[in-house]
């Protein structure tokens, strides 16, 4: 049969486990700001009964485990959208800044090739006028300024997010280095059976910011996880970091390493790939045009000029300084050949009263002068490809944030701390406490009872 | 089902939405533009290039049309004064044919013509603005210089050049005649005319000066007919400025179509992002205010 010591343990069994519950209970309500925790469960389970024949008593309450409550899926999920949402956010903050060289105003490429052509028609009504042709240098040397101000500033800019490159494998190697770690903290509590709640929180926590600059696979084992690239470089295996390295290339611009393999064209995701998607490709397309802009215009102005004649009637000569037949570098390099306004070719005869060159040169604002398209064309082309490229990758990034937003609304919903929830827990456990203290209150009196009846017979 | 406990997240996110949107608006009714940056219409934005560019060449074919406005002007009226001269010369011409003239009448009508003649050297050398008007394109060449070993007494150093500017997307206008076409070609010589006439009337046979007479009415009015080429250069620019200034009216109505704000709309959107930003704000500040802790003592 059962002993009322028997009794006093159940009793006493609940009166700790209550505690450990409270414990938990408190430490969420702690923890109700905490970025990261996931709200703890106390795990009751009743303790082993005590068999006296026949009958089978219950021997109270034991507080097994504390478990925190999280959604793997979930977790996975809003890794995968946290890279997409990095990706999105390095992409839209390079391209609105890209984009603002297009933007109309006094100094733009638009307006400088419009005002070079404006200034040849007004020579065209006189051109033997040196004021007239000092005007279409002058209007020549800007629209050279245009194109070098906004190829440098994305020349600039491209070196601006190499920076940020740099510092985001750094970022990179800070958090798997935290990963490893925690790893390893965490195998060691789960190797001897304790819960590593908070660890774990910590080490999602590290992945969710990993993610936000790199695209990495988590793949978990036994107590501890192997992170990769999407190729499968490893970043974290076990309690081992794997360091990325940034290397100087040919062009300046740094590309990125794991174990002496360049892997940079691999990374496509998170802000290190946006990173590498504006300076790689998104950046060096425009630079591309405007270089095809730059050179399309200086060539077919300097063969224009070559088939007319300067004011001395001589033949005419190159007005731009001829750009790379490559075209590479043709917009930051393009600059006027000539300082004497009279070696304008604006004549067709020789004579200096012929307009017929500054007609022809006049005629090239419509002509099909660049890859079959006016200057002006291709240049409102090159507007829209930038702001269309700007436009969709903010759309994706509004789309990428709601998606976020609702992984981590449901996150929240499944491992987040609620303050009622943990009130009404209080309440229950205070209660729950309390009623094991009757119980040994009630046994003491008990204890009383059947110590006194000895002293009695005694 | 368990909800979401922390609801702050959103609503700041919705918080930071709507005062984009109020960023925006604002900025769209400060500029009245709705594309400021190519994002914000990346079609538009092409469309407003392309619109700037042409806006910007109408308004200089109105400036390149004032300048051969005055050049042609200057031509035209040159030419009346050439018209008049030469209807001088045929009146000199009628009164020298005369028998009755004395050869002392005869030779103050000589000296007349001559005054005559050498007016009109200086009518076909005009210049403006620095440039022979009727030297074809050699414009820094004095088109005629007096030589009297040639049988009109002058000789034509321009060339036969003229000029065509561009004045609109498809239109172009020549601006000038060289003085070749107008006072020393065939069919019709000014100045041979004239030397003809003071050499009849040198001559005194009332033939040849009726003869003489005649070649300079001819003279006339071949002058006269070129004066049309000019009135009808005038005519075009005008109605060329009327045109620009339509067209540029056009583009202004197409740029507004393209990338003026809609402040109506924009105002309208501002306020209703103003009221759901302060509704989100006050949500804020109610939201946790209660939850059962606040209820259990």
């Amino acid at each position: 049969m059962s002993s009322l010591n028997a009794s006093l343990a159940t009793a006493l069994s609940g009166l700790i486990s209550e505690q450990g519950a409270m414990a938990t209970t408190t430490n969420n309500v702690a923890n109700a700001n905490t970025p990261g925790y996931s709200r703890q469960v106390p795990v009751l389970v009743s303790s082993d009964p005590t068999v006296v024949d026949p009958l089978t008593f219950g021997s109270g309450v034991t507080l097994q485990s504390i478990e925190s409550i999280r959604d793997p899926i979930l977790e996975s999920q809003i890794q995968q959208e946290t890279q997409t949402n990095g990706q999105l956010n390095s992409l839209v903050s390079a391209l609105q800044q890209t984009q603002v060289n297009f933007t109309s105003s006094t100094g733009d490429i638009g307006t400088a090739i419009t005002n070079f052509f404006d200034s040849v028609n007004q020579l065209s009504t006189n051109p033997s006028d040196l004021s007239l042709r000092q005007d279409v240098l002058t209007a020549a040397g800007n629209l050279a300024t245009a194109f070098n101000t906004t190829s440098n500033n994305l020349t600039a800019q491209t070196a601006n997010i190499d920076q940020n490159v740099v510092q985001s494998v750094g970022q990179i190697n800070t958090l798997t280095q935290q990963i490893a770690q925690l790893n390893g903290q965490i195998s060691n509590l789960q190797n001897v059976g304790e819960s590593a709640g908070s660890f774990i929180d910590q080490r999602t926590q590290a992945i969710d910011q990993l993610s936000n600059l790199v695209d990495v696979s988590v793949i978990p084992s036994d107590n501890t996880l192997t992170l990769t690239t999407g190729n499968g470089t490893p970043l974290v295996i076990g309690q081992t970091a794997f360091q990325l390295q940034t290397q100087p290339i040919l062009s300046g611009l740094h590309d990125v390493y794991a174990q002496g393999t360049d892997i940079t064209s691999s990374i496509v995701s998170g802000e290190l790939g946006g990173q590498l998607q504006a300076r790689d490709q998104q950046i060096p397309a425009i630079q591309t045009q405007l270089n095809t802009l730059a050179a399309g215009l200086a060539n077919a102005v300097n063969t224009v000029q070559a088939g007319g004649f300067d004011l001395n009637g001589v033949q005419g000569t190159n007005l731009f300084n001829p750009p790379p037949v490559s075209g590479v570098g043709a917009a930051a390099s393009l600059s006027v050949a000539i300082t004497d306004p009279s070696l304008i070719a604006a004549s067709s005869d020789g004579t200096p009263g012929s307009n017929g060159n500054a007609e022809a040169l006049y005629a090239l604002n419509s002509g099909a002068v660049v890859s079959g398209e006016s200057p002006t064309d291709y240049y409102s082309g090159i507007v829209f490809n930038v702001g269309n490229a700007t436009s969709n990758v903010t759309a994706e990034q509004t789309a990428s944030n709601l998606v976020l937003q609702q992984l981590n609304d449901q996150n929240s919903a499944v491992s987040g701390v609620s303050l009622d929830e943990e009130a009404a827990n209080l309440v229950q456990y205070q209660q729950a406490y309390s009623a094991s203290a009757q119980v040994i209150t009630a046994i003491n009196d008990m204890m009383y009872a059947v110590v006194n009846m000895a002293t009695l017979t005694g | 089902m368990r909800i979401n406990p922390d609801p702050y997240p959103d609503i700041l996110s919705s918080v930071e939405q709507t005062q984009q949107q109020i960023y925006t608006d604002e900025q769209q009714i400060a500029s009245g533009q709705s594309v400021n940056v190519p994002s914000d219409n990346p079609a538009a934005a092409a469309v407003l290039v392309q619109n700037a560019d042409q806006t910007s060449q109408a308004d200089q074919f109105q400036r390149s049309i004032g300048s051969v406005q005055g050049e042609i002007q200057s031509a035209d009226s040159t030419l009346n004064s050439v018209v008049e001269s030469l209807q001088q010369a045929i009146s000199l011409g009628v009164e020298g044919a005369n028998g009755t003239v004395n050869a002392e009448d005869r030779q103050a009508i000589i000296t007349q013509l001559q005054g005559i003649q050498s007016q009109l050297l200086n009518l076909a050398n005009l210049t403006y603005q620095g440039n022979y008007v009727f030297a074809g394109t050699a414009t820094q060449t004095v088109p005629y210089v007096l030589n009297p070993s040639s049988s009109s007494g002058v000789t034509y150093q321009g060339n036969s050049g003229t000029n065509s500017v561009t004045l609109g997307n498809h239109f172009s206008l020549q601006t000038n005649l060289p003085g070749s076409q107008l006072f020393s070609g065939s069919p019709s010589n000014v100045f041979q005319s004239i030397q003809d006439l003071i050499n009849g009337l040198e001559g005194g046979d009332a033939t040849i000066i009726s003869s003489a007479v005649s070649e300079v009415s001819n003279a006339l009015n071949y002058v006269d007919g070129q004066r049309v080429f000019y009135g009808n250069a005038l005519n075009q620019l005008t109605s060329q400025q009327t045109y620009l200034s339509s067209e540029t009216t056009e583009l202004a109505q197409q740029a507004n179509t393209a990338g003026g704000a809609d402040l109506t709309a924009v105002i309208t959107n501002l306020t209703a992002s103003q009221t759901s930003l302060q509704a989100a704000l006050e949500a804020v500040g109610q939201t946790g205010q209660i939850d059962l802790f606040s209820f259990l003592r």
